[in-house]
């Protein structure tokens, strides 16, 4: 990106710039990354075209797609190339005729033999080719180049409409160019470029400056002013203004509050959907709020883009707010027909709500059948067997066996509001039914709410499960996904990870740190793995050291993003992962541990004491461990030796009681032996039997530190 | 304005704009893009503008005549016009205002919806056209066909006939709607929705329907090898709509509703071939009349 260039009082004076594409209604999430790139490409190309700017601003409605540079030079810069030719010794005769090869460089570079410069430079006296380029006026450079920039924007999804074989999001139908007060003249997409430009669909016809033309935009820096004629507000931040304020006093107006949860998706859609932003307030049959509001709001957001209003106490209202496009005297008509379409979206609702509480969830479960996991791992109903076979391995790994019949239970009718109408029409409504019909079945209150929460969290910003059935499950839906998905070997690659596995995963690691549950997580998995070969599932794969690794690499992850663990104190503790056992919290608590011990003052020096020992052993590769008293010549081995002796006994019990705080705690207090004995003794003594001794040691502090994780890889500043 | 003359208001507009009008295709279908007058015409380089009303079959959206909003039978006012026209949007606003529905006072969107059909093989995109937030009609650029890219592009407008005239007989009820000044929809329609309804969903004889649903694909690939692709077409849609009772029957698991889907949509790729083929073979005649050669951009 070219920095802002800001013209100085030499410089001639500055114009402006505006391009606008004018095109059928683009969709609206399309709208705002294309504003981005549209800024970006202008950047690029002004600066690769040598036209110093000022600010570059851009606008953005459903029907155009702006830009407008301020401060532009009015010609290009002018460009001074140089290149370096033969040397003069070369490059004329005895004569001080130019040789071939000085006609052969002049003629490469496009100038005259006569033109060429003869300069002195540390290397000796050579030829040089300049080239001076004057400046061309930045309407030819636009309008030459502009159809190619326009090409470079790119878009999820894009389409054919005319000849010129262009493509384009929706079909471009008129286009924008002014430089200063003149319009450009340049072609896109079979369309040639003007001065004018459309104002609102409906809202401009009759307006004073609107004809059959358009709107006229006289100047660059008057665009905004021109379309605000036209009825359109074309910058998304004072859409985006005007929306939320009356949101707030609409909603203020009934003592409510607009519902918050998608508020900014919902606001999102509603700038970029609209050029003419406007709120109607809508009311809805009060008999309606005997609908659970989850489904009500549903029925607003998902369809109709409509806000939800609660009360003070967070209870919903029967009112709605709808984002139009349209701003006219009499609002009614367009009121009536919105709180009709709302009115027959609800009693839909209603209806699922009614028929799907005729039947229990219990007698779904069988219906999962008909519904496919995946291809290679059977139905939702097979899913949901394996869940309630992991439920009993899972309850017993944290060690609570109340849990059992609950997270069994619950695992059972997990899935069953998948087969309900409601989830077939709101498919974010699932779990939240599944409680609400569980708990209209007399279920029990932990059953239903753990059915309630296991999709959470949802996002990587949203909550974990609040009870312990409701984590369990949570877990066990997650666990038997990855496991079964291993297991197939479809595993994530790259950036490809179509069946969410990763996020799966993630969830995993978020209930097990935030809620503190110590699971042998290798345990849980062979066990889903014998279910899965015992339904049959084909393996492709491995669930196990896999899935292991996978888990390690998304706490990682979650060190990195959430808690902000440096890399190497990760390392240390991940890299020498226990094989056998998967207690993703017990490695986390180690990380916490030995990142909190990396601020403390004697933490670096510990280090380098522990890496010198470390390093010594390794390079002994020194297996002997057996210290004897009696060659212990120096006070500074005595010391260490009856610290190690002291710390090994801590450390170990420290360790059992995954007091990893008082294990590390310990190992600082070795700092000043190690140091000592350094200072104090050489390890390679002239006697055999000394050395031995010594290295004996030194294996000794580089087990107990081990005992920890893999310090050697903690990283010291200056090493 | 009764459903009547909603369709007869359409059919002096878009007559008017140069569409020719189609009468319905004699087949069950369950979109009017079916009909061989938009799927087969917005084939290959040949101009082509119609309009026409199209009964539609979806049997699973029936309702034993209990919901005010969901037929199984109902009808599609379909618009084609290839190449499609840079006016078209405000054309059909236009068609719009024809019906009493004036843009000024109303809250007109177009909302984005691709359109995407697996069993055609086709896609395009567009929008749904909502008028004060209801639904109203589809509006499709096409983009393929048949597995076929689409040049010159083909727009649709699908009207939502009965939506329109719920609004503007102001009715909350579909068989509330009057047809004519004295013949309601309930009095034209009830019965049937009532008793397909029950044939679809308890009554139809699965393993004759998959029969004939095996019987008319093989017929469709015999005509196809003996270059009829017409008939053979008929025997596309035959199928499609016996996989559309066969699914509201339940009598299909997930993986066999891909696999019959899959099974459409190879003999709508043959006829799709087929038919810019034998086009071709007799010299695209329509291009005749527009002035266009073919394979000119």
């Amino acid at each position: 990106m070219p920095a802002k260039k800001t013209s100085k009082s030499n410089h001639p004076p500055t114009t402006s710039f505006l391009l606008e594409i004018g095109s059928e209604e683009l969709p609206w999430q399309v709208i705002q990354p294309a504003m981005a790139q549209l800024a970006q490409l202008m950047a690029g190309f002004l600066e690769t075209h040598r036209l110093s700017h000022d600010r570059i601003r851009t606008f953005g409605t459903p029907r155009r797609l702006a830009v407008l540079v301020q401060g532009l030079a009015p010609r290009q810069t002018p460009a001074l190339q140089e290149a370096l030719g033969p040397s003069k010794a070369v490059a004329f005769d005895a004569q001080g005729r130019p040789t071939k090869a000085a006609e052969g460089f002049a003629k490469s570079q496009g100038v005259d033999v006569g033109e060429l410069e003869i300069r002195e430079t540390p290397k000796g006296v050579y030829l040089y080719a300049v080239k001076r380029e004057k400046g061309l006026p930045a309407a030819t450079v636009l309008n030459e180049h502009l159809p190619g920039l326009l090409q470079r924007l790119t878009f999820p999804k894009t389409m054919k409409w005319n000849a010129s074989g262009i493509r384009y999001p929706r079909p471009v139908r008129w286009l924008v160019g002014l430089v200063g007060g003149r319009g450009l003249s340049f072609e896109f997409a079979g369309v040639r470029s003007g001065a004018h430009t459309w104002g609102h669909r409906f809202m401009s016809r009759g307006k004073p400056g609107v004809t059959n033309k358009g709107i006229l935009v006289r100047r660059p820096d008057l665009y905004e002013a021109a379309l605000a004629r036209g009825g359109v507000v074309v910058d998304p931040a004072k859409r985006r203004e005007a929306l939320a304020a009356q949101l707030k006093q609409l909603a203020r107006s009934v003592k409510g509050r607009v519902y918050q949860a998608n508020y900014e998706d919902l606001l999102d859609q509603a700038v970029f959907s609209l050029e003419c932003p406007n709120i109607l307030s809508g009311t809805f049959d009060k008999a309606y709020l005997a609908v659970p509001a989850e489904v009500l709001i549903a029925s607003m957001e998902e369809h109709q883009g409509f806000f939800s209003v609660v009360n003070r106490k967070g209870a919903l209202l029967p009112r709605f707010f709808a984002p139009t496009n349209m701003n006219v005297k009499n609002m009614e008509l367009i009121a009536v027909g919105n709180e009709r379409v709302l009115a027959a979206r609800l009693a839909d609702a209603r209806y699922f709500f009614d028929e799907d509480r005729k039947t229990k969830l219990d007698d779904r479960v069988s219906d999962l059948n008909g519904v496919v996991f995946h291809k290679k791992l059977g139905s939702l109903y097979d899913k949901t067997q394996r869940m309630i076979n992991l439920a009993y391995d899972l309850a017993e790994s944290v060690g609570d066996s109340q849990m059992i019949p609950l997270c069994s239970r619950a695992a059972r009718l997990s899935k069953a509001d998948l087969v309900t109408g409601m989830v077939g029409e709101f498919p974010t409504l699932q779990g939240v039914m599944g409680e609400k019909y569980a708990a209209h079945d007399g279920e029990r209150a932990e059953v239903c709410q753990a059915i309630g929460e296991y999709y959470r969290p949802r996002t990587p910003d949203d909550a974990i499960p609040e009870t312990a059935a409701g984590r369990l499950l949570a877990l066990l839906d997650r666990l038997d996904t990855l496991a079964a998905f291993f297991y197939a070997g479809i595993v994530p690659s790259g950036s490809e990870d179509p069946f969410g596995l990763r996020r799966s995963a993630f969830g995993v690691i978020r209930i097990v740190v935030e809620a503190g549950l110590n699971i042998n997580l290798a345990r849980v998995v062979r066990q889903a793995e014998q279910r899965l070969a015992a339904q049959g599932v084909k393996a492709g794969g491995h669930a196990g050291p896999p899935l292991q690794t996978f888990l390690e690499e998304r706490l990682r992850y979650y060190g990195r993003t959430v808690t902000g663990f440096r890399e190497d104190v990760m390392e240390s503790v991940l890299g020498r992962a226990d094989a056998a056992g998967c207690d993703l919290r017990d490695l986390f608590l180690r990380m916490e541990a030995l990142q909190a011990i990396t601020s403390q003052p004697d933490f670096e020096s510990l280090i380098v004491g522990f890496k010198r020992a470390h390093r010594i052993v390794e390079k002994e590769a020194w297996t002997s461990k057996t210290v004897e008293a009696a060659l212990l010549t120096h006070h500074t081995e005595r010391t260490l030796h009856e610290a190690v002796e002291a710390a090994g006994r801590a450390v170990g019990q420290a360790l059992d009681a995954r007091d990893y705080h008082g294990a590390l705690k310990q190992l600082i207090g070795l700092k000043s032996p190690i140091d000592q004995f350094f200072d104090g003794v050489l390890v390679n003594a002239p006697e055999p039997d000394v050395r031995a001794n010594r290295l004996s040691l030194l294996r000794q502090v580089d087990d107990l530190f081990s005992a920890f994780g893999d310090l050697s890889q903690i990283q010291v500043q200056g090493q | 304005m009764t459903v009547q003359n909603l369709i007869l208001s359409l059919h002096q507009f878009w007559s008017k704009h140069d569409c020719i009008i189609c009468q319905p295709y004699d087949l069950e279908k369950g979109a009017g893009t079916f009909n061989p007058a938009t799927f087969l015409r917005a084939l290959g380089p040949e101009p082509w503008r119609a309009a026409y009303v199209e009964p539609c079959r979806r049997p699973t959206d029936g309702r034993y005549g209990e919901n005010p909003n969901r037929l199984q039978h109902y009808y599609q006012y379909q618009v084609v016009i290839k190449p499609c026209v840079d006016t078209i949007q405000s054309l059909y606003l236009d068609s719009l205002s024809t019906l009493g529905i004036d843009p000024r006072k109303h809250d007109i969107q177009f909302r984005q919806d691709d359109w995407e059909s697996p069993t055609l093989g086709a896609w395009g995109l567009g929008w749904e056209v909502r008028l004060d937030g209801m639904e109203i009609t589809q509006f499709t650029y096409f983009q393929e066909a048949g597995g076929h890219t689409l040049d010159p592009v083909t727009v649709e407008l699908t009207y939502g006939t009965e939506r329109i005239a719920m609004y503007l007989q102001g009715v909350d009820n579909v068989y509330d709607l009057r047809w004519s000044d004295d013949v309601s929809y309930r009095d034209l329609f009830h019965d049937s929705e009532i008793q397909f309804s029950r044939y679809h969903f308890e009554v139809a004889d699965v393993a004759m329907i998959r029969t004939t649903f095996d019987a008319c694909e093989a017929e469709c690939r015999t005509l196809l090898e003996k270059d009829l692709v017409l008939p053979a077409y008929d025997y596309c849609m035959k199928s499609s709509h016996l996989f559309n009772v066969l699914d509201a029957r339940g009598a299909l698991s997930v993986a066999e509703r891909t696999g019959y889907i899959g099974r459409v949509r190879g003999l709508a790729r043959g006829c799709a071939d087929a038919y810019v083929e034998r086009r071709k073979s007799l010299g695209f005649p329509l291009l005749a009349g527009a002035g266009v050669e073919p394979g000119s951009p």
